[in-house]
């Protein structure tokens, strides 16, 4: 149930980035696109347990998996990054193409 | 030898951040960079047992260094070096230098190491450089060709991230192996992600744009190293595991084909070279034992010819034919163009040899078509005119430019070595003949012909869409392989 949810936030994603004309629009797509990878990421943590794995004398019952947190935090802060440097790329070509329309982009920067 | 191959890994980082904190040392610090690393291929070669690490227990980074990584690990340094050379008298600042051994360093890890993770790093901190080397001119245009790079490896990214935490989730580790459990949505999902970044197939149709738009030693890079570092890991899955090999011979033979199909018409130089790149990607994936040799001897010439198209005085082949370009150029020109084609005395030679033995019985026609369309490519290149040198047109680059060229030719011959086993006389008149008959194909034929192929496909919408359309191919062909009822259909006449 939870998988279909963070699928269909993957596919929105993705389709959202071939359906919207606006650059703004397709890097936000970008990023529902990322949020659904990274859910998935949690959900697959959590399939066997939920309570954080902290090392105590009380048993609180089952854990979730560590390995798939740690390893998304590593793409959240990469995603995090590339978003901002795509951000100031489509600032710089606001100065040109106001509308940022992607078709107008492409027919003045290609050769 | 951990010690070491730690050492060699963090060097570069460590050496890029170094050249911000000394900006009058950058070419220095540059260059020893990249010659610590020729240095550790070298090293690689002598020691000859593979290397295999295994860091922070199961869930951990997993390197594996062997002559395999090795031959990708020296194309690496080698071209480094000589776009510094090139670069060394130019205007390029710091940063340039800085990005250029950050991205090097990049390169190095994700060719040693042998988990999703760790692969995922590497390609994501490569994509980031090579945005940063491409917008290097801040122009609105090399704005737009970076963006779109960074856009559509990002994308592919995210699917390639779904595919490994389902290896996670099968295998319970990241590991290459891994692939072996996983359900087949997984492997259609990683090389989605491994294809898109390296430019195979209808997924890589953002290569010949980004890598011809580009300045002339940004385009070395991406050539000649950067694409190869998503192709190691896929040649080095098809070893692995049987049941992927023979997906990637049919990917190697179906790029080969389309590069040299879309590269015989072209008419402007740097994208004839860029589609070039896709074909030659082609004849590494297509015998995934023999890669390296490969892939050494192509990153060494496109490095060369890229670097050469960066002074020609124009970028259109027609302008090319009736202004005549300087005869010292034409050489250079010309030994490259022989070596691609798979001319004797080059090592391109010893590797075409060595690539088209390793051919299972299917591949060989259309390799064969595609080695006799490389060489009716770069016929054109040959056969420019060309004549004396003015002094005048002696620009302020060229000592670094010779150097360069020094670097990647005299590695051309050199790699001979390797592969000394190829000269015997039928496999020296396989591609005599094969170079002859394109010439005459090229003369009788290609030269009078002027088709413009659409660009079409290269819009970044169809980027995107094709992206899609191939992670449904991939899907099925992984479904098919794995499904024992559908073994016996066409997907399995690959195996042995």
């Amino acid at each position: 149930m939870l998988e279909a949810f963070v699928f269909a936030t993957v596919l929105c994603g993705f389709f959202g980035i071939i359906w919207k004309k606006n650059l703004m629009m397709k890097i936000v797509a970008m990023d529902v696109m990322s949020t659904g990878v990274i859910g998935y990421y949690v959900v697959i943590a959590a399939r066997d347990g939920l309570f954080a794995p902290i090392v105590s004398d009380a048993n609180k019952g089952a854990y979730a998996d560590p390995v798939p947190q740690a390893v998304i935090l590593t793409a959240i802060v990469i995603g995090l990054s590339i978003q901002a440097l795509m951000l100031v790329g489509a600032m710089k070509l606001a100065k040109d193409n106001p509308t940022l329309e992607i078709s107008e982009i492409e027919k003045g920067n290609t050769p | 030898m951990t010690a070491l191959t730690l050492t060699w890994i963090a060097f570069p980082f460590l050496v890029g951040f170094t050249i911000y904190l000394l900006p009058k040392l950058d070419r220095y610090l540059a260059l020893f960079g990249a010659l610590f690393s020729a240095g550790y291929a070298a090293w690689l070669f002598v020691h000859q047992s593979p290397i295999e690490l295994r860091l922070l227990d199961r869930f951990g980074v997993s390197l594996l260094l062997d002559p395999l990584a090795g031959f990708f690990i020296l194309t690496n340094a080698l071209v480094t070096l000589a776009v510094i050379l090139y670069c060394w008298r130019s205007d390029k600042n710091t940063f340039f230098y800085a990005q250029t051994l950050i991205l090097h360093g990049s390169i190095n890890a994700a060719l040693a190491c042998t988990d999703f993770i760790s692969l995922y790093v590497a390609l994501e901190v490569l994509s980031i450089a090579s945005f940063l080397l491409i917008v290097y001119p801040r122009s609105d245009r090399s704005i737009w060709v970076g963006l779109r790079y960074l856009f559509v490896s990002n994308i592919a990214m995210l699917f390639y991230l779904v595919g490994a935490v389902l290896v996670y989730k099968a295998h319970h580790s990241f590991d290459f192996v891994g692939l072996k459990v996983a359900p087949p949505e997984a492997l259609a999902l990683i090389f989605l992600g491994l294809l898109v970044k390296g430019g195979i197939f209808i997924s890589g149709l953002w290569l010949p744009l980004t890598h011809s738009e580009s300045e002339a030693p940004v385009s070395a890079l991406m050539s000649g190293i950067v694409v190869k570092a998503a192709v190691l890991p896929l040649a080095r899955c098809a070893l692995l595991l049987e049941e992927v090999d023979p997906i990637v011979r049919i990917l190697g033979v179906g790029t080969a084909l389309l590069g040299v199909f879309y590269a015989v018409f072209e008419k402007d130089t740097k994208r004839i070279l860029a589609w070039s790149t896709t074909s030659q990607l082609g004849f590494i994936l297509a015998a995934p034992e023999v890669a390296g040799f490969y892939a050494l001897t192509h990153g060494l010439v496109k490095a060369a010819l890229f670097l050469i198209a960066g002074i020609l005085p124009s970028r259109n082949l027609n302008e090319l034919q009736t202004r005549s370009i300087p005869t010292p150029i034409w050489i250079a020109l010309a030994v490259a163009s022989f070596s691609i084609s798979g001319f004797p005395l080059l090592s391109g030679f010893g590797a075409k040899v060595l690539t088209m033995k390793n051919l299972l019985p299917w591949q060989v026609i259309g390799m064969n078509v595609a080695a006799f369309g490389t060489a009716v490519t770069y016929a054109r290149f040959i056969f420019l005119p060309h004549r004396q040198q003015q002094e005048a047109e002696r620009s302020p680059l060229q000592p670094g430019f010779w150097a360069a060229m020094a670097l990647l030719l005299g590695g051309l011959i050199v790699a001979n070595v390797v592969y000394y086993d190829a000269y015997n006389l039928q496999n020296i008149i396989k591609p005599l003949a094969t170079i002859a008959l394109s010439w005459l194909a090229y003369w009788f034929v290609f030269r009078r012909i002027a088709i413009k192929l659409p660009r079409m496909l290269e819009e970044f919408d169809h980027l995107i869409g094709f992206m899609g359309l191939s992670l449904v191919l991939l899907f099925w062909i992984a479904i098919a392989r794995s499904n024992p009822l559908f073994s016996g259909l066409p997907f399995y006449f690959g195996a042995p």
